[in-house]
């Protein structure tokens, strides 16, 4: 029962819908009945083009994502380890952080043309700062006490990041790893919208030409169901990375005032 | 050679900004003592125990290790800090090998038995107590088999019980494994049933100093023990107030 409740909602509200566009309220050309845009899906799975553009936008993400995410997690060790390194580059970046990354779509085209790595490129940009910073963060945030225990305890500069600096940041880490994947899907469905051949965006562009509203509210769905997705995967990340924090793993609670880490959500 | 290494700080003056903290410290230890160090909160004790670990540099002054003067950290030094300190991202096992080469790192099971922990080894120090957390931070702190041992009030948070354990805990690894220690407490009691020597902190400097020549494990009902805890307690009091006035 505590299942099927949250679940009553959505499931009239579909119901109302489809019902609304077989009385005729509701014009196809306007929205769609829900079991028109499952025809429509099916239709264009069967003929392998929703495949082959899933894959393609998928893959667009998933390489732009390494990408940036890479570099910016690097850059933000660099920064949180290093004071010079800080006081070298933190400025710079946080001067470019304020350049809204779609804003640079027009010379992203005149740089890359409309090939794959203008898209790439785009989604690497707008990922790498929102890593960067908590990265960053989250190593400066780190226990100073810890880090001193590791000295004493004869852990090395590189021992010292491994075991503690970068354990420490993990959590910070995550948060930015969710944010960036939001950040990752909303570049790419305006990339992809503006200047694509193929992908998820390419083919809602293409549907609006012909006036497939069907295809068109497919398209939509599909990057929510991405989107989704991929929020759901950086839950499992921190379920499988942080499996000591309380605040992730089910451990059983135990209350214990001196320990900064025993908050349970 | 014993395992033990002699410690020594000589003329030691520490301040932040105006304040002056340690004035002019001497304190020594001498291989395999078990040196203890009271004093009211705010006194400086962990300030002077930072810079015997070489984990801050005095002002002024110079301490010595082994015969040597201290640059930077002791290799064969280690700290138990009052929190703990474990590392809440590896498990027990793991947090007591810290630091520890490929081939020590069966003494980290070895200690971990010798604390009474060893079927705790896969657990994350969330889930421990407070007693037992300390245990583990112990276990870390011997594993590497120290020559000298710095405790900053490792018990200070613990409840009388587990105290008392712990106690008979620690003097028995220190009567075992033979390393110099230095302890700092505010608790007279676990100063007088540990120590070789207690030496009162107030002031920036040492104030008095009691050589505890008591047949070990020392019983607290024992008349001499109950004496000299007074004893040393008055002293510290009558001192104390009198700075404070
Ligand atoms: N890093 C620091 N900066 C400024 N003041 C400090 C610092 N460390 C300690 N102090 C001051 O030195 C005094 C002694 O501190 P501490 O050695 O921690 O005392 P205790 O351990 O005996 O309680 C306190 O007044 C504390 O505020
Ligand atoms: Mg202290």
């Amino acid at each position: 029962m505590r299942r099927i409740v949250p679940w009553v909602v959505p499931f009239l509200l579909l119901a109302a819908w489809q019902a609304a566009g077989d009385v005729g309220w509701l014009s196809g050309r306007v929205l769609p009945t829900p079991v028109a845009v499952a025809r429509a899906g099916a239709q264009l799975a069967e003929s392998g083009e929703l495949g082959l553009h899933l894959r393609v936008s998928f893959q667009r993400a998933a390489v732009g994502f390494l990408i940036g995410g890479g570099i910016g997690l690097i850059l933000g060790m660099f920064t949180g380890v290093s004071r010079s390194a800080e006081s070298f580059l933190d400025g710079t970046l946080q001067m470019l952080r304020t350049v809204p990354h779609l804003a640079m779509i027009p010379l992203v085209i005149l740089w890359f043309g409309v090939g794959e790595s203008a898209k790439v490129f785009l989604v690497a940009l707008g990922v790498l700062f929102p890593i960067y910073l908590n990265t960053y963060h989250g190593v400066r945030s780190v226990d100073p006490g810890l880090i001193e225990m590791g000295r004493v305890y004869g852990l090395g500069r590189w021992q010292l990041v491994v075991r503690v600096l970068l354990p420490g940041a993990s959590a910070s880490i995550l948060v930015g790893v969710r944010y960036a994947l939001g950040v990752m899907w909303l570049t790419l469905i305006v990339a992809e919208t503006i200047a694509a051949t193929s992908g998820i965006g390419s083919l809602a562009m293409n549907a609006r030409e012909f006036l497939r509203t069907d295809v068109v509210v497919l398209c939509i769905l599909l990057y929510a169901v991405l989107g989704k997705l991929a929020d759901s995967s950086a839950r499992l990340l921190e379920r499988w990375w942080l499996p000591w924090h309380p605040a992730f793993a089910r451990m059983p609670v135990k209350a214990d005032p001196g320990d900064p880490d025993g908050d349970n959500r | 050679m014993s395992p033990g290494v002699d410690i020594e700080a000589s003329g030691i003056r520490r301040a932040f900004g105006s304040k002056v903290v340690l004035a002019g410290l001497d304190i020594a230890a001498a291989p395999g003592e078990f040196v203890v160090v009271v004093g009211r909160s705010g006194c400086g004790k962990s300030t002077l125990l930072r810079l015997l670990a070489g984990l801050d540099k005095p002002d002024d002054g110079e301490v010595r290790v082994g015969g040597e003067p201290l640059r930077g950290l002791y290799p064969a030094a280690r700290v138990v800090f009052q929190d703990g300190r474990l590392l809440p991202w590896l498990r027990v096992g793991a947090n007591v090998a810290l630091g520890l080469s490929s081939r020590e790192t069966h003494r980290a099971a070895e200690v971990l038995a010798e604390v009474g922990l060893a079927e705790r080894s896969h657990d994350w120090p969330a889930i421990l107590s407070g007693g037992q957390r300390q245990r583990v931070a112990l276990a870390r702190a011997l594993a590497a088999s120290p020559r000298l041992l710095l405790l900053d009030e490792p018990l200070g948070s613990l409840d009388a019980l587990t105290r008392l354990e712990m106690q008979r805990l620690l003097e028995r690894l220190w009567q075992r494994a033979g390393f110099t220690s230095v302890l700092i407490t505010h608790d007279v009691e676990e100063a007088v049933a540990l120590g070789n020597r207690v030496i009162h902190l107030a002031n920036g400097r040492v104030l008095g100093e009691w050589v505890v020549d008591l047949p070990r494990p020392r019983p607290r009902g024992n008349a001499q023990f109950t004496e000299l805890v007074q004893h040393i307690l008055e002293t510290v009091m009558r001192i104390d107030q009198g700075i404070l006035r």
